[in-house]
C-alpha cells in the first residue's frame, strides 16, 4: 500500500508550522497562504484541524485538467502537478470538492500538495506528531480492525 | 535515440522536439511561445538553434524540429546569438514599454536606435499566440490571430464579446508579456470585451468565478455541482472531521 499523509487533528497544537514549512518549500516564502496545507481552527470545542490534499482515487481536479499538468501517479498515489504544463485556468481550483487546490497570483501557479515527492517538509516541521507520513492501512487491515473491535463486544467473557 | 547539445549526449525519446529535450535536460534555450503541454508553434524564433548535419549546418527553431538519431545541435554559437539579438531588437521595436521584453533586452545587451524607437506604443502584445492556443486546448477558442501584416492581432470575431469565453483567464495567465488584462470588478469580470457576471458562494456570498466556468465543469465531471467557493468547501470538510474528534 502507498504511503500517505496521516493527519490526527487531537495532536495538533495550531503552531502552523506546518504552513510556513510547505509555503517555503513550495514558493520560497513564509506566506501561509501561498501553502498546500492550512489548519483551521475551532476554538469552541478546542481543536485545531489541518486540511491538505487527499490524494484522491478519482481526482475532479485531474478530470477538468486540459493540459494534462494534474496526473494521478498510479504508484504513488500521488495527484502530481506539473507548473510548465499548467495553462492557468483556474478549473481545478473551483472543481475540488474539498478546497484544497490554491492558486496563487503570484506565482501564477496552482499550489497543491504532491507529499514533497515523498519528503513531505510539513511532517518534518510538526514537532508534535501531528502530521504523519507513514503506510496506509490497507481496505483489509481496516476491516481487520473494525472486526477486531466487534470480537472485543461479543467475544467470550464480554456478554 | 542519442542527441548531442552543445557537445555533451542526450538520451532523447521518440517523438521529443529539441525543445522539449532540451527542457528536460535544464539546457537553456530561450523562448517567448513555447509551454509544456501545447505543441510547438515556431512562431516567436527565439528558440533557434544550430542543426549540423555532417559538413552542412542549418537554423532552425528547436520548438518545431523533431530529434533524430546523431543529431549535433549548438545552441549559442555566435550566429545564433547575433540572430537572438535582431529578433530581441524586432520586439523592442515593437513593444518599447514592455518590461519582460525590455528585461530580455536588457539580459542579451540590446540596445534599440532611439530614431526608430516610438516611445509612445502602448502596444504590449508580441503575437506569440500562447493566448489562443491555451483558448484552444480549453476548447473554446474564443480568440484568434486575426488580419494580416500591420494590422494582424488577437481577438475575438469581429472584436465583438465572444459567446464561447467562459472568462477563465489563462489567455492573460500564459501570455508571456502580459498584454492581456483581465479585471474583476464590482462582481464583474471584464475581459475581451465581454462581462460576465460572478458567482456568488451559497455559503459566504463572496463572489468566485463565472458561470461559464462552473458548467465548463460540470459539463467535464459529468454532474451537478453546487455554487461553493474553495474556502467554504474546505471549511465544510474540516468541519466533519472536527466532529468526528470531538469526544476524543
Amino acid at each position: 500500500m502507498a504511503k500517505g499523509l496521516v493527519v490526527s487533528p487531537d495532536k495538533c497544537t495550531g503552531c502552523r508550522t506546518c504552513e510556513l514549512a510547505c509555503s517555503y518549500s513550495k514558493s520560497d516564502t513564509f506566506n501561509p497562504k501561498d501553502s498546500a496545507i492550512s489548519v483551521m481552527f475551532y476554538e469552541d470545542v478546542g481543536l485545531q484541524v489541518p486540511m491538505t490534499c487527499l490524494q484522491c482515487d478519482e481526482p475532479h481536479c485531474v478530470k477538468v485538467c486540459v493540459v494534462n499538468a494534474l496526473t494521478k501517479d498510479e504508484k504513488t498515489g500521488v495527484v502530481n502537478y506539473d507548473k510548465e504544463k499548467c495553462i492557468g485556468c483556474k478549473m481545478c481550483v473551483s472543481a475540488c470538492p474539498f478546497g484544497n487546490m490554491t492558486y496563487s497570483i503570484r506565482l501564477k501557479e496552482v499550489i497543491k500538495c504532491d507529499l514533497c515527492k515523498g519528503d513531505p517538509q510539513c511532517v518534518k516541521s510538526c514537532n508534535y506528531g501531528a502530521l504523519q507520513y507513514k503506510e496506509l492501512d490497507s481496505t483489509l487491515d481496516k476491516r481487520k480492525i473494525i472486526a477486531n473491535q466487534f470480537k472485543e463486544a461479543f467475544g467470550e467473557g464480554a456478554i | 535515440m542519442k542527441v548531442i547539445i552543445n557537445s555533451k549526449e542526450y538520451q532523447g525519446l521518440p517523438g521529443e522536439t529539441l525543445m522539449e529535450l532540451a527542457k528536460r535536460n535544464n539546457v537553456d534555450i530561450p523562448n517567448l511561445c513555447h509551454k509544456d503541454g501545447i505543441e510547438g508553434q515556431g512562431r516567436c524564433r527565439l528558440c533557434m538553434v544550430e542543426v549540423r548535419e555532417g559538413k552542412k549546418t542549418k537554423i532552425v527553431s528547436s520548438c518545431v524540429y523533431p530529434i533524430r538519431d546523431g543529431l549535433e545541435v549548438v545552441t549559442n554559437s555566435e550566429k545564433i546569438i547575433a540572430i537572438r539579438k535582431n529578433i530581441i531588437l524586432l520586439l523592442l521595436l515593437k513593444t518599447p514599454n514592455n518590461d519582460y521584453i525590455k528585461s530580455l533586452a536588457e539580459e542579451y545587451g540590446v540596445k534599440a536606435p532611439d530614431r526608430y524607437v516610438d516611445y509612445k506604443v502602448k502596444e504590449n502584445c508580441i503575437l506569440c499566440g500562447l493566448c489562443v492556443k491555451a483558448c484552444e486546448k480549453m476548447g473554446t477558442s474564443a480568440i484568434s490571430l486575426i488580419n494580416r501584416g500591420t494590422t494582424k492581432k488577437v481577438s475575438t470575431p469581429y472584436d465583438d464579446p465572444s459567446k464561447d469565453c467562459i472568462g477563465c483567464g489563462a489567455c492573460a495567465e500564459v501570455c508571456p508579456t502580459n498584454a492581456i488584462t483581465m479585471t474583476d470588478k464590482n462582481r464583474i469580470r471584464t475581459i475581451w470585451n465581454k462581462e460576465f457576471k460572478l458567482v456568488k458562494c451559497s455559503v459566504c456570498g463572496k463572489t468566485f468565478t463565472t458561470d461559464e466556468a462552473l458548467q465548463f465543469i460540470e459539463s467535464k465531471l459529468g454532474k451537478k455541482e453546487e455554487r461553493i467557493c474553495d474556502s467554504c468547501r474546505k471549511k465544510i470538510i474540516s468541519e466533519k472531521f472536527k466532529e468526528s474528534f470531538k469526544y476524543f
